[in-house]
């Protein structure tokens, strides 16, 4: 983040156009081209005039973007401006909430998810999710793993498994393990994977987290503030693990750390308060040359 | 990452299907319902249906439902329609089904005679066939041909009439008789319940969806029953008591309102038999009950979690509080007649009846009150002793009046729950069967001071007394019967009395409630 | 004068205790004292004060075991039986099936109705238990909020119809409908009784299991929605299982009320104290430890009327040891929840 260019910057911006209100304030109007973002590869996600209503409270207004595959988005801005809301409307994790009320299209592989006939257990085969602070089950650490392909009836076990002679524990363990290397977290708990989750430290239960997530064998893995409940040596392990994960699985992170956004992500949107997309770029131009006076003003700490 | 596969997002349309199967699964409730009315004889199993007898004709329905959950099956497993069956149907539905399975072929056994050995050979043979039928198939055939199974073995006995209205199976030495009134809805009831599962399975298309549809039916099922269970009761007591209770209701006179069953006794004087003394022992039983325990009570809970430190009082407390929570109210009249009997006068009286309501009452508020309290907010207590005011003035002015809301509450559902005991006031109080007007407590007129000990007396506390619930038992165990005109009437509109009267309580108990929640989530 | 105040309350106590006829004096002192000491020392007395009513519930449960268990004394030295040469009092009330206050021999067992109570509390409990859980899931987790707002009361107004109201119905209804269903000799079963009963304790389950499971963090079910499990799965694999201590916590609750329950017993009972011949035939009624004692209180006398105490004995143990098992389990539950938080 430099601020060495901000002069410059703000000299060469021809198309920024203060707008005045009624009230003889001058307020930046938010351009279109500041949230179209050319991807490098395929679209993933495609967000359309996503809107949100909790009530009265217009939380998300009028967002569009196209999230390219294979790669980090992050999402960033002050306390409130929707940017969970938005993420979990990418898995319908909305819909739990019943003042919400939902209008837009958000496309995955180019299929609107909101359409009628959607099934949701599909959706969220597809789409993962990381909470904000670890939520592992009660079981064991193995358990946990492979929750997901249980319910899903992927893989067989259990009592009327072992008895009926169907049970696919190898097929388990190697779940199990691979999901668990890949999450970064094997080394430390191949010797006890039968211990109750519950006793991991909080670094680590995000990790069986994410590797309960990956278990699923997702394509899209939605995180939201997924270190903010840690301390930064698990912060660091956590985003050495989103970088990883970008090679293979198109990764969207909510985050209210700049520098996090900044080290970890390859494009970063930006949403400032009242549920607004403002700007949508490749990282370095968002946190070196950004388009919009209101985004500079963030970023360089003048509010939010 | 490119998948090889990828499931669809939208469910591949089986409309037709699932259409059939909603279907099956309305059929299935209609048996159920009718099942239900036969067996509450609302219909009688021989009244004659387009020309059939109702069991034969609810024969072909329940085999009809059989075969089409067995197609359901099929059409699955045979590929004609994609559904996402799991390779197994589960532990819990073959445990399910080998139940039946075993209880059926039980009770087939039995009826052919052979001994309990047999029975359970049979039933051990059936049980495990229906194991290995529900848990070792594909799920869409091991959810949907034991359920057929079981259906279209129920239609084949009730449409053959093996089990119809001329059935007479004795029970062996155990002095009684199932007849086909009760066994054929037994049957049906069984057999739609089963298809019932089983279609709703189907129309969610097997798999995780499928078994989460089938036992939201179950569960929907149950919970509306017990509602209509509920209603049912209410319903029936409102309508076989109201005669009694407004018999000679009238408006005008000398008050606005003439309402002989609450305003007289039961004595031969009376024209119109009244409730009138029962009435008014209970509004002092409750008057009584509610002095003693509310200031004990909140007092206690104050203590408690004001003043007390979590310690091994505090813990024995709450035990004890738990423990006389749970005592059946029985004990609670055995303890008021050994203890307070003695002490007011060696006989049955209000007041001994009073103070063992008021012991189980004490429970109820101290719990409801320590809830109330514990639930304002530490920012209350915080703010007023930074502002230099003392524990006891904080707890009087900010403490109490928060937590009042919640106390309330608590003691009108309190009240409510007493109101309505016989066994502690059987035990203390006693009572006429049928007083007369002048038996009513004269509570406030009866205060009488006296130089020499006791001091303080009052005879109208120390007599036996009726209540409500009380006369409605003695009535019941004098066999419905006295010097009344129409014993039947008078008691079922003292059932109705002493329910509204109970009911009113729990009603603005819930709604005092409710209206305090939502003021505080504002 | 917090303790001429405490003083005199205590007196006032033991005056009455004692019968005595003097009670009046130390009542009186107490309440000019506290009256009095209101106006000084008014937050040290409210301390007292409260101090003292929280001793009262400590003291209900002390008396109430005291004068049970003394009541009850005459009838098991009555039914003493000799084993191996020691005198064991009250086992002769849990050996032989005959109770009979009237004709010779005079016994006093408990049995028949032991197993009464049996009968009805495990009938009772096969209709609470998984009809209460399935009620209190449904609440808890599948309503949407308007049917719980409309469900939730229904249920506690179930709770709130008196039991012999329950029994009056009984009686009337539906034993007379079981003696014609199923050719009986009189109408009282076992069967009907715990139905009923069972109805009446299923409020109870519900409302304590309910409070257990919304009371297992959102966030879980949350995780384990994300992973594309169902409303179902996620109920019984995570909620369930985390709140099962409460929910099991919730059917001792249940079961407790069921076998304290007496009125519907009374009435709907035949009254006669004999064990059912076969020993599970629901179809014929006899007694219930309750209603032994609702019945027999008005006319009992002597050793009769101690026996009877003698079955509150029972009876208050049982259920206590029942609450006891439900407040262990509960604490245990909110000692482990409380190592996720």
């Amino acid at each position: 983040m430099s601020q060495t260019d901000t002069t410059e910057t703000r000299a060469n911006r021809t198309d920024s156009q203060p707008v005045s209100t009624t009230a003889g304030e001058t307020v930046e109007e938010t351009r279109t081209e500041w949230t179209t973002y050319e991807a490098a590869g395929e679209t993933k996600l495609a967000v359309d005039a996503l809107d949100v209503h909790y009530g009265a409270d217009h939380a998300l207004k009028g967002v569009s973007m196209d999230i390219p595959e294979e790669s980090v988005t992050a999402l960033i801005g002050p306390s409130g401006c929707g940017k969970s809301t938005f993420l979990r409307c990418l898995n319908r994790m909305n819909d739990r909430i019943r003042a919400a009320d939902v209008d837009g299209r958000v496309e995955l592989d180019g299929e609107n998810i909101y359409q009628d006939g959607i099934d949701l257990v599909e959706l969220r085969k597809r789409i993962g999710m990381v909470f904000q602070s670890p939520n592992p089950f009660p079981k064991s650490i193995r358990e946990n793993v492979s929750y997901g392909p249980r319910k899903h009836g992927d893989i067989q076990t259990g009592l009327l498994a072992r008895l009926t002679g169907r049970e696919e524990s190898d097929r388990e363990e190697t779940l199990v393990e691979r999901s668990l290397e890949r999450a970064a977290l094997w080394d430390e708990v191949s010797d006890r994977l039968d211990d109750n989750a519950l006793g991991l430290s909080g670094g680590q239960q995000q990790r069986l987290c994410i590797a309960r997530c990956l278990a699923v064998d997702p394509e899209v893995i939605l995180m939201d503030e997924p270190a903010s409940a840690l301390d930064p040596i698990a912060t660091s392990k956590i985003e050495d693990l989103i970088e990883d994960l970008a090679e293979d699985y198109t990764v969207v992170v909510v985050t209210h750390s700049m520098q996090q956004a900044a080290r970890v992500s390859d494009q970063t949107a930006v949403f400032l308060t009242g549920g607004e997309l403002v700007e949508y770029d490749d990282t370095e131009k968002i946190f070196e040359n950004p388009e919009s006076q209101r985004v500079e003003d963030y970023i360089s700490g003048k509010f939010g | 990452m490119s998948r090889a596969t990828q499931t669809a997002l939208v469910r591949d349309d089986r409309t037709l299907y699932e259409a059939v199967a909603g279907l099956a699964v309305g059929c299935s409730g209609v048996a159920f319902l009718t099942g239900l009315a036969a067996l509450l004889d609302l219909l009688s199993i021989d009244d004659l249906v387009a020309g059939l007898e109702l069991s034969v004709v609810l024969g072909v329905v329940v085999l009809g439902l059989g075969v089409s959950v067995v197609g359901f099956g099929l059409t699955s497993r045979l590929g004609y329609v994609e559904t996402e069956a799991q390779p197994s149907a589960g532990l819990v539905a073959s445990a399910a089904f080998t139940g039946i399975w075993v209880a059926i072929g039980m009770a087939i056994s039995g009826v052919a005679g052979l001994p309990t050995a047999g029975q359970l050979g049979i039933g051990a043979i059936l049980g495990a066939a229906a194991f290995a039928t529900t848990a070792l198939p594909r799920e869409d055939i091991g959810s949907t041909l034991p359920a057929g199974v079981v259906a279209g073995f129920c239609g084949l006995a009730l449409v053959s009439g093996v089990v119809g209205p001329g059935l007479e199976q004795g029970l062996a030495g155990y002095n009684a008789t199932l007849f086909g009134d009760t066994v054929v809805p037994a049957v049906v009831l069984l057999a739609s319940l089963v298809t019932g599962w089983s279609a709703a399975n189907a129309y969610g298309g097997f798999g995780a969806r499928g078994r989460n549809i089938a036992a939201y039916v179950l569960i929907y099922l149950v919970v509306g029953s017990i509602l209509a269970v509920l209603v049912g009761l209410v319903a029936f007591v409102t309508a076989k008591g109201l005669p009694g209770l407004f018999n000679g209701f009238g408006v005008g006179g000398a008050g606005l309102l003439r309402w002989p069953f609450l305003t007289n006794g039961a004595g031969l004087l009376a024209d119109t038999a009244g409730v009138f003394p029962a009435l008014l022992g209970t509004v002092w039983l409750v008057i009584g009950a509610v002095l003693f325990a509310v200031p004990t009570g909140v007092g206690a809970a104050v203590f408690l979690s004001e003043y007390a430190e979590e310690g091994r009082f505090t813990g024995a407390v709450e035990v004890a509080t738990n423990g006389l929570w749970s005592t059946p109210s029985i004990v609670f009249g055995l303890f008021g007649a050994a203890f307070l009997i003695p002490r007011f006068g060696n006989q049955k009286s209000l007041i001994a009846g009073m103070l063992t309501l008021g012991f189980m009452l004490l429970p109820l508020v101290l719990i409801t009150s320590r809830e109330a309290i514990l639930a304002v907010p530490d920012e209350y207590r915080d703010a007023s002793a930074a502002l230099g005011v003392s524990k006891w003035q904080t707890i009087r002015s900010v403490v109490l009046p928060a937590a009042i809301p919640g106390v309330t509450t608590g003691v009108i559902l309190g009240v409510g729950r007493i109101a309505g005991e016989t066994a502690p006031i059987l035990l203390t109080m006693g009572g006429g069967v049928l007083p007369a007007k002048s038996a009513a407590p004269n509570v406030l007129g009866g205060f009488q001071l006296s130089a020499s000990p006791p001091f303080v007396s009052n005879p109208a506390l120390l007599e036996a007394t009726s209540a409500l619930p009380y006369q409605l038992y003695a009535l019941i165990t004098a066999g419905l019967s006295g010097n009344i005109q129409n014993p039947q009437e008078y008691a079922w509109g003292l059932a109705l009395t002493l329910l509204l009267v109970v009911l009113v309580f729990y009603a603005i108990g819930i709604t005092t409630r409710y209206y305090f929640r939502r003021k505080l989530h504002q | 004068m917090v303790l001429v105040s405490m003083g005199s309350l205590l007196a006032a106590f033991v005056g009455f205790l004692l019968a005595s006829p003097w009670t009046a004096i130390p009542l009186a002192g107490f309440l000019v004292a506290t009256g009095y000491g209101w106006v000084r020392h008014q937050a040290l007395l409210a301390r007292a004060v409260t101090f003292a009513m929280t001793t009262v519930t400590l003291l209900t449960l002390g008396l109430i075991v005291v004068f049970i268990f003394a009541e009850s004394i005459p009838a098991f030295r009555y039914e003493t039986v000799t084993v191996f040469g020691v005198s064991v009092p009250g086992l002769g009330m849990f050996v032989q099936p005959r109770w009979d206050a009237v004709s010779e021999p005079v016994r006093y067992s408990l049995l028949p109705m032991i197993h009464g109570t049996v009968m009805v509390t495990t009938i009772a409990t096969l209709v609470a238990a998984p009809l209460g859980v399935a009620a209190a899931l449904f609440i808890a987790e599948i309503a949407p909020p308007r049917v719980r707002e409309l469900v939730k009361p229904g249920i506690e107004i179930l709770a709130g119809i008196p039991s012999i109201v329950y029994g009056f119905i009984g009686f009337t209804v539906i034993n007379p409908w079981a003696s014609d269903a199923f050719a009986l000799n009189g109408g009282s079963t076992y069967l009907f009784v715990g139905m009923v009963v069972g109805l009446m304790a299923l409020p109870t389950v519900v409302s304590v299991a309910e409070d257990a499971l919304t009371s297992v963090p959102d966030v879980m079910k949350n995780g384990s929605l994300a992973l594309g499990a169902t409303d179902w799965q996620s109920m019984t694999s995570i909620t369930l299982p985390a709140a099962f201590s409460g929910v099991s916590a919730a059917v001792l609750l249940g079961v407790g009320r069921a076998i304290g329950e007496t009125m519907a017993a009374t009435v709907m009972l035949a009254g006669v104290p004999r064990i059912s011949e076969p020993l599970v035939n629901v179809f014929y009624g006899y007694e219930t430890l309750t209603s032994l004692i609702a019945r027999g209180y008005g006319s009992a006398n002597g050793v009769h009327e101690s026996a009877l105490f003698a079955a509150g004995v029972v009876l208050f143990i049982t259920v206590l040891c029942l609450s006891l098992g439900s407040q262990y389990i509960e604490a245990r539950m909110r000692h482990r929840l409380g190592g996720v938080e």
